[in-house]
């Protein structure tokens, strides 16, 4: 099988944010972990949720929730803690990402992913790498180390909602 | 002996692919200080091994190798492509070399002098410069004496409490030494007393100093030993490397010194040395060389990354014990709770040791300070003396590297702007000899270094003047004198009238700060017009673990610094409900306090009974509204990391026993949160 960039599989892992479903790398991905206490750290933005220790080390853990202004929703059993590889400022960090919910792993094609439509917020170019559909709905896959070098909430709420009038539209 | 070799050419094989590596880094970056110095460390190893194992050739041209990059390292010669391209080439050669079979073949020696005498041509390029050096150097050596010693200790020295190894060590430093160890007194392995010493020394040595201090080193052990000393030349045969090979090669070959075949190889040498120029700072590289070497007896030289893993090691071991006192505590076994006493302790005592390893006394960069003191003065026409005191105090090794730039700033801003000239002190009824002090101490968990000088201090009203012309200040500002004080610490802050060579762009300052901040330390300066200025750096003692006061809010654990608590109270929350003016009566005094609770954001279901824990810092007290203490605790600081580097009362986080995360608080932030409140 020859393989060149267009049709390289690559390998994304899907998680649930209240009622999104985003996508990450799995390269990006270090670990699964289930929910437990997270000791806040004072004086920091709300999405930064505090830090849980991590075979001894100390792990940074954001609420993407929060992060994407999403509404929270409580904490279940499926609540989990991805770790990820982050590269920040040049430097590469371990970072834990609340989600409300660990789907799958998806196999995909360079080719099944579409571009993020250019609309609605600068950002959303930057942060989400692109599109996949799955009957309906959509995936977004992120660029996490983009999502994590910014101190700014992002609003993907607009881009879903643009996305799902777009589909009314079809 | 062969399987010692195997393990040197091993050794060897790794030093050069990563020499190679390190090589191609910097043809990427020229500029890239960390890999020329990684290059010069890794050539001066490969160096060292090779001498050490009879591999003459290596260590001939390494040695060479490494002048080069010395130079290159002190930026004595610029790197290009050229010399890159050479020195690659040369690392070839350096594995060929090691394979012993190519050091026969005749044509491959042919290459060998053609590509040593390529390196050496470089190696000599800059040295043709220090000519200044050159004549110094052969005085020196002039003044040098090549002595054999013959050191044989009584079979039952070790029962007096007397080490051999010391008296080399002795030996050693009077000079440039070798040391081969004799074992012909050794008996039958049947008739060995495994306390007895039957090993005897034949030291070369090459020294300026008289003879009779060489036998004052033997004055304990005169009546014990058998001593011989006998002169060999009248100049330094030490820095001769076709004697100190020759050496090597006899002793590998039979492990004997052969005192009258040295004698004789000696002659030549001495006809050799008076007729031949020789590369003299090549010498003066041989006495770095032996130094080193000598020094090895007594101690070892351990890559710091080893030391940053056995550290990080001992952290975890601190951790984990922290769990099993934790589990022993919650145990009614008594048996489990006198291991658990037993392991803390030696994980406390292990702490210290390993952290001790790291310190290194500050000793060792005053030096730098008193060259600077004096040449800077000289060139001012000032007169000062540098006194220092406590300089036996110990710092982490990186933290004293990364502090000589600001220290020798602060004291050249002295020199400058501090001390007057001669005849303004006399005018202002001063000694005329000007005084800088450095002196530095240990204060809970931190070192202080202050830095005096009894010269015109600063002029309040000028840094006052200057704030308000920057407009940092409006007139109507009232500040205390210490506020304006930091104003110094500004960028381009200078009151210095003129700009002069030394200082006064007030570009420095700033940077010292920046600097001494990144240590996780502070600086803080005081002054007294015509009196003195007196700056303070303070900086933590240990990088990675404290001893701390573990407090308990919620659920939520802190560790507040054990150095900087006070005193400790309880009471009852309606004290605290009912007043209004965050000061209390505590102890005989009052005392003003924060609600952690509130300062943590955290909800407000309050205990009836609270606890305020008292911390200090630079004479002012401030209180701390807690749930409950715990107890006391050895936190392993862990840092939060760059997602968290705009937060500052917390400094850090611990693992506790039970895998939950405390946070370490800054007592100095909250302290100065308070107090601006």
């Amino acid at each position: 099988m020859s393989v060149n960039k267009t049709n390289e599989i690559k390998s994304y892992l899907s998680f649930r944010l209240s009622e999104e479903i985003f996508a990450a790398n799995v390269y990006k991905v270090l670990n699964i972990l289930e929910m437990r206490t997270i000791t806040k750290i004072p004086q920091a933005p709300d999405y930064m949720k505090g830090v849980i220790n991590l075979r001894g080390n100390v792990l940074p853990v954001v609420d993407l929730r929060i992060k994407f202004g999403l509404p929270i929703t409580e904490i279940t059993v499926d609540t989990c803690i991805i770790v990820l590889n982050i590269n920040l400022d040049g430097g590469s960090i371990m970072v834990g990402a609340l989600v409300d919910a660990v789907k799958e792993v998806l196999e995909l094609n360079d080719e099944d992913i579409e571009p993020a439509p250019s609309i609605g917020t600068k950002y959303n170019a930057n942060f989400i790498q692109g599109m996949y559909r799955v009957n309906e709905n959509f995936v977004m896959i992120l660029n996490i180390d983009h999502v994590f070098n910014t101190d700014e909430l992002i609003n993907v709420n607009e881009t879903a909602d643009k996305l799902n009038t777009e589909e009314i539209k079809e | 002996m062969e399987q010692f070799k195997k393990k040197y050419v091993e050794e060897a094989v790794d030093l050069i692919a990563d020499l190679e590596k390190s090589l191609l880094e910097l043809e990427r970056d020229f500029e890239n200080k960390n890999v020329i110095e990684k290059i010069f460390r890794v050539m001066h190893s490969l160096k060292g091994g090779s001498a050490m194992f009879g591999f003459d050739l290596i260590d001939n041209f390494t040695h060479h190798l490494e002048s080069i990059y010395d130079n290159v390292r002190t930026d004595k010669i610029k790197i290009d492509d050229e010399l890159l391209n050479i020195t690659l080439d040369a690392v070839d050669h350096l594995k060929s070399l090691l394979n012993e079979e190519n050091t026969i073949n005749p044509n491959f020696i042919h290459t060998h002098e053609q590509k040593l005498e390529i390196v050496k041509q470089i190696s000599n390029k800059v040295l043709t410069k220090n000519t200044v050096q050159n004549v110094q150097q052969k005085i020196i050596n002039s003044n040098y004496r090549t002595y054999h010693i013959y050191f044989k200790p009584d079979v039952n020295i070790f029962k007096n409490g007397t080490n051999p190894l010391f008296i080399i060590d002795d030996i050693s430093l009077l000079g440039f030494s070798k040391a081969f160890p004799n074992y012909s007194g050794l008996p039958e392995f049947s008739e060995i007393d495994v306390e007895g010493c039957y090993i005897a020394w034949d030291v070369f040595l090459s020294t300026s100093e008289p003879f009779d201090l060489i036998k004052d080193i033997f004055i304990f052990v005169d009546s014990e030993c058998e001593i011989k000393i006998e002169e060999l030349a009248s100049f330094n045969l030490m820095n001769d490397d076709n004697f100190c090979s020759f050496l090597t090669q006899m002793y590998n070959d039979g492990y004997k010194i052969d005192i009258g075949l040295i004698k004789s190889n000696i002659k030549i040498i001495e006809n050799d040395f008076i007729n031949k120029e020789i590369s003299v700072l090549d010498n003066n590289r041989n006495e770095n060389v032996f130094i080193n070497r000598e020094a090895t007896i007594s101690s070892i030289r351990v890559a710091s990354e080893k030391l940053d893993d056995l550290i990080d090691w001992v952290s975890e071991l601190v951790t984990i014990q922290a769990r099993l006192s934790l589990y022993a505590e919650h145990n009614a076994d008594s048996e489990i709770g006198s291991i658990a006493e037993e392991v803390e302790k030696i994980s406390r005592r292990l702490r210290d040791n390993v952290f001790s390893i790291r310190l290194i006394p500050i000793e060792n960069m005053v030096t730098r300070f008193q060259r600077l003191v004096r040449e800077l003065s000289h060139e001012l026409k000032k007169e000062i003396v540098f006194e220092t005191e406590g300089t036996e105090t110990e710092l982490d090794k990186n933290i004293i590297e990364s502090l000589n730039d600001p220290i020798m700033h602060i004291i050249r801003n002295c020199i400058d702007h501090g001390i007057e000239d001669s005849e303004t002190r006399i005018s202002k009824g001063k000694k005329v000899v000007g005084k800088i002090k450095l002196k530095a101490f240990y204060s809970g968990t931190s070192v202080y270094i202050q830095i005096s000088d009894d010269g015109k201090g600063i002029d309040i009203s000028k840094v006052k003047k200057m704030a308000l012309e920057k407009q940092l200040i409006t007139d109507d500002s009232i500040l205390s004198e210490k506020e304006i004080l930091d104003f110094v610490f500004l960028p381009g802050f200078s009151t210095a009238q003129e700009v002069t060579k030394v200082s006064g762009r007030g570009v420095g300052m700033d940077v010292v700060k920046r600097k001494i901040t990144d240590l996780r330390g502070e600086v803080d300066i005081t002054s007294e017009i015509n009196k003195g200025t007196v700056v303070t750096v303070k900086l933590p003692l240990t990088l990675s673990i404290i001893d701390g006061l573990l407090v308990k809010i919620e659920h939520s654990h802190f560790v507040i610094p054990l150095a900087s608590v006070d005193k400790c109270f309880e009471f009852k929350h309606e004290v605290f409900a009912k007043n209004k003016t965050n000061i209390i009566y505590a102890g005989s005094e009052h005392i003003s306090y924060t609600y952690l609770r509130d300062m943590f954001d955290m909800q407000d279901i309050t205990p009836e009974i609270e606890s305020l824990v008292v911390i200090e810092f630079n004479d002012t007290k401030v209180g701390m509204v807690v749930d409950s203490i715990v107890g006391q605790y050895q936190a392993v600081l862990k840092p939060l990391g760059a997602m968290y580097k705009k937060q500052d009362i917390v400094s850090g986080a611990t693992i506790l026993g039970d895998g939950t995360v405390a946070l370490v608080v800054d007592p100095i932030k909250i302290i100065n949160k308070v107090i601006d409140n």
